[in-house]
């Protein structure tokens, strides 16, 4: 067609640049880390590097490694996480890899960390690296197509997993100082960063939301434990094969908290397609589940706090990735969680 | 005017849908594509109505907070009494609408959150809040991610 005038370059091939470029950039700084950390390596090869669909807070790169060093070959199947340009929680890649040191050995199954950039200076932006450990992720396992028994037995997988992780000696494996211990009641502690975090991302009024925060300023309760919180803990981060959870994942927002933030975020009515199966695990069966395991009892009022504050955070998380895509640096389209308020409401209602 | 913006924004998505996201390979670019279609399909339904909800959130909010003057510290009733001053925007004024609605629900949440309500106050307002929620016209579309690869 005649009058169109001829671009000088194409986006897509600008396009195709930028990714080329990134995939070298992964290669070298992956080089770069393991020479950091084993200066005898030689003969590095890194294969089938491809970035995954999932992650939405960070890049998800999957990767086979062969080196030889003074030890002799090494092979290795591993996962990079490097934060994206733009994501939905500001994480640190140092305190995850100091959680999953300290998780090594435990009883809790997680993938043992190899080697961490902190700062982004051999990957561009901070990372870590982890072995790829076998399984696949699927949020709604509970709900899938397994059978039910197989379900439910996974369902109390789940369960004593979460029970295991707050069970771990978190003094004793020097996650104190790595995390911090809360000072005030833990419920104070996570509201005054949440809060903090929606003030920061927040680009128009929101009564709703701060019409829940007021309230959860009022209730705010006690712990009746420290204990490591995974934070995040959903069947969507954990690794499935045969039947068996094989790892759990996403450690990057653990902290040391209460014991019912965790509880409180697998019972939160808005996603009960991925913790509960209906007639058979529900709030009753989970809560008793979790006493029953770990001997601790569950204050019903403090446990729809969490139920609340769950929801809230997940608005706030929402509202980032609304600020995120809004500022150019994130890829997904986020809306205002209007979803969640009707009920927190419902929740907030049944206290007052 | 034809094509009309509904029949653009429907016409993008299918041809996004129907040519380019076939020949896209990589698996993220692919989740990405398919999340934007879904988006742009919400946004042809919800963007005529846009307008109109904004003008009603606007006229019942204003109706709370002449509700909530007389019970708001001095300070914070004397501006929702100049907010409640200032004439209602054109109604097919979209950006005007938003501006407004940021004005009045900024001064909702202050009065809202700052103040001991009576029962029936602190009832309309969670009524007008649930309603607004229920109202929302754009809404986060999920989009299911391709299956899980074994690893």
């Amino acid at each position: 067609m005649s009058g169109v005038p001829m671009m000088p370059t194409a986006p897509g091939a600008a396009r195709r640049d930028d990714a080329a470029s990134g995939v070298r950039q992964v290669v070298a700084g992956l080089e770069a880390l393991i020479i950091d950390a084993i200066p005898t390596a030689r003969d590095i090869v890194l294969s089938g590097l491809e970035r995954a669909a999932g992650g939405l807070s960070r890049e998800n790169w999957s990767l086979d490694a062969t080196w030889n060093d003074a030890t002799g070959a090494q092979s290795h199947r591993l996962m990079l996480m490097r934060d994206a340009a733009g994501t939905l929680l500001a994480t640190d890649r140092a305190r995850e890899f100091a959680v999953l040191g300290a998780l090594e050995g435990t009883a809790v199954p997680a993938p043992r960390a190899h080697w961490v950039d902190p700062d982004g200076r051999r990957l561009g932006a901070p990372s870590i690296v982890m072995d790829r450990m076998p399984g696949t992720c699927d949020y709604l396992v509970l709900n899938g197509d397994r059978p039910l028994a197989a379900r439910l037995n996974l369902a109390q997988a789940f369960i004593d997993l979460m029970a295991r992780i707050h069970a771990v000696d978190w003094r004793a494996r020097g996650l104190g100082a790595v995390l911090g211990v809360p000072t005030d009641a833990p419920s104070m502690v996570e509201l005054a960063h949440w809060e903090a975090e929606y003030r920061r991302v927040q680009l128009e009024p929101h009564p709703e939301l701060d019409y829940v925060l007021a309230w959860m300023r009022e209730g705010a309760p006690a712990a009746a434990a420290i204990v490591l919180v995974h934070g995040d803990f959903k069947p969507g981060n954990a690794l499935i094969a045969d039947g068996r959870i094989r790892a759990k994942l996403d450690w990057e927002t653990a902290h040391l908290g209460d014991p019912l933030e965790d509880l409180g975020w697998v019972t939160n009515p808005v996603r009960r397609r991925e913790h509960q199966i209906e007639g058979c695990w529900e709030r009753a069966q989970i809560v008793a589940a979790y006493s029953e395991l770990t001997g601790r009892g569950v204050d019903p009022a403090g446990l729809l706090w969490w139920n609340v504050f769950s929801c809230w955070k997940l608005a706030v998380i929402q509202l980032t990735a609304v600020g995120e895509f809004v500022a150019g640096r994130y890829d997904r389209v986020f809306q205002t969680p209007s979803w969640l308020y009707r009920p927190m409401f419902q929740m907030m209602e049944t206290r007052t | 005017m034809r094509p009309s913006v509904e029949e653009q924004l429907q016409g993008t998505c299918r041809v996004l849908e129907k040519v380019v996201a076939p020949c896209v390979a990589d698996p993220y670019a692919r989740t990405i594509l398919d999340g934007l279609i879904a988006n742009l399909r919400m946004l042809t339904s919800a963007l005529p109505t846009v307008p109109a909800f904004l003008a009603n959130d606007n006229r019942s909010t204003a109706v709370l907070l002449r509700q909530l003057q007389p019970v708001a510290v001095p300070e914070l009733a004397a501006r929702i009494g100049e907010a409640l001053d200032h004439a209602e925007p054109d109604a097919t004024d979209l950006r005007a609408l938003e501006l407004r609605n940021c004005e009045l629900r900024e001064l909702f949440s202050a009065a809202l959150c700052g103040i001991d309500l009576p029962p029936a106050l602190h009832a309309a307002a969670l009524s007008h809040m649930s309603a607004r929620a229920a109202a929302a016209p754009m809404r986060y579309v999920p989009t299911s991610s391709p299956p899980a690869k074994p690893t």
